[in-house]
């Protein structure tokens, strides 16, 4: 009988480390067509016979797209193949147009919360996984040459930045660092808030 | 010869495959790596050592510890993809001769060689797969 197609435009989407194999449907009239996925690193190519590795959650599946962030857990250049099957009948494998390695991820700008609380200065920040430290760049407004900076790695909680001198406006940015690929994202919009203004003390 | 690592990445890898790993290796009283040995050995050549045994691991180690679980497999795949992207970094290190063995580095390395040939082959790369909190301390140290 004829043969399978097999999938086409199989894409890598990558964005903040997270990694998703995207491809086109085969169409079948009439048929449930099941995609499976195989993952290869540097490794089994150079040291393990050219060897592929199936991912169990893509296996047998309907949808056109596979989550492979957990395995791409080295920053090599691994090749993915994923091919189409109905009942018996499988396609051939077809395979990316190019190597894909971690280190071409897109890595976005944080979103970040900042809030004047009286005098203190809070930032709050995104949750971006165990990979992710944010560097926070905090200044006082027109003093941009007298600029703080805070890593943090846990992003879990709110963040005090700074005490504020009363009544004074502080402007902060932030932009997140990836040491497994060893690259910053771009800046985060500033956002300033200002101090509570000073009480005036009434001495009697 | 100072070199990224991410360790962290692989021990996180590690850990959730070592209970399982451990479980496979039947030789309690013999060593591979002997956490001993690897701790008293910060001298210069260990740059000479780190490449070395990064390589006896993709070499010969990761072959042979193919198991029947995919998960398994996988996680594996994830560690040895990680050890040869750190030993590609060594060996840009020894093309710039900056990575010479010393004669320490190397009698340290033949006995840890000579620990593996003693064993049956799967065995031996179970066990030394098992050792890797040993080698990633080490590592980390470096």
């Amino acid at each position: 009988g004829v043969l399978l197609p097999a999938p086409r435009n199989i894409t890598i989407l990558s964005t903040n480390m997270k990694h998703f194999l995207v491809w086109s449907p085969v169409m079948v009239p009439g048929a449930a067509v099941k995609y499976s996925v195989e993952f290869q690193g540097e490794y089994e190519r150079d040291y393990a016979n050219d060897s592929w590795i199936p991912i169990g959650e893509c296996t047998g599946i309907s949808v056109t797209q596979c989550d492979i962030t957990e395995d791409i857990s080295a920053t090599v250049p691994y090749d993915l193949r994923v091919r189409a099957g109905v009942g018996t009948q499988a396609s051939h494998w077809a395979t990316l147009s190019s190597f894909f390695n971690r280190v071409t991820t897109s890595l976005i700008p944080p979103m970040l919360t900042v809030t004047a609380d009286g005098y203190h200065l809070l930032v709050e920040l995104e949750r971006l996984g165990p990979a992710f430290e944010f560097w926070i760049y905090y200044w006082k407004k027109g003093q941009g040459h007298k600029v703080y900076r805070k890593v943090v790695k846990d992003s879990s909680t709110t963040l005090h930045m700074d005490t504020m001198e009363a009544g004074t406006e502080y402007c902060v940015k932030a932009q997140t660092y990836v040491e497994a690929i060893n690259r910053s994202s771009n800046f985060s919009q500033v956002q300033c808030v200002r101090a509570e203004a000073g009480k005036a003390i009434l001495v009697t | 010869c100072s070199i990224s690592m991410n360790i962290h990445e692989i021990r996180d890898g590690f850990g959730t495959i070592k209970k399982v790993i451990q479980a496979r290796d039947p030789i309690r009283t013999a060593s591979i790596l002997h956490p001993h040995s690897l701790h008293n050995f910060q001298i210069l050549d260990s740059c000479c050592l780190a490449r070395s045994i990064l390589r006896f691991y993709l070499d010969k180690v990761f072959r042979h510890c193919e198991t029947g679980s995919l998960y398994i497999n996988r996680k594996i795949s994830g560690i040895a993809n990680s050890f040869l992207s750190i030993e590609k970094k060594f060996r840009v290190c020894q093309d710039e001769n900056m990575c010479n063995c010393g004669e320490e580095a190397i009698n340290k390395y033949h006995q840890i060689i000579r620990n593996y040939e003693q064993m049956d082959v799967t065995l031996a790369a179970m066990k030394a797969l098992g050792e890797l909190d040993i080698l990633l301390n080490w590592l980390e140290a470096y």
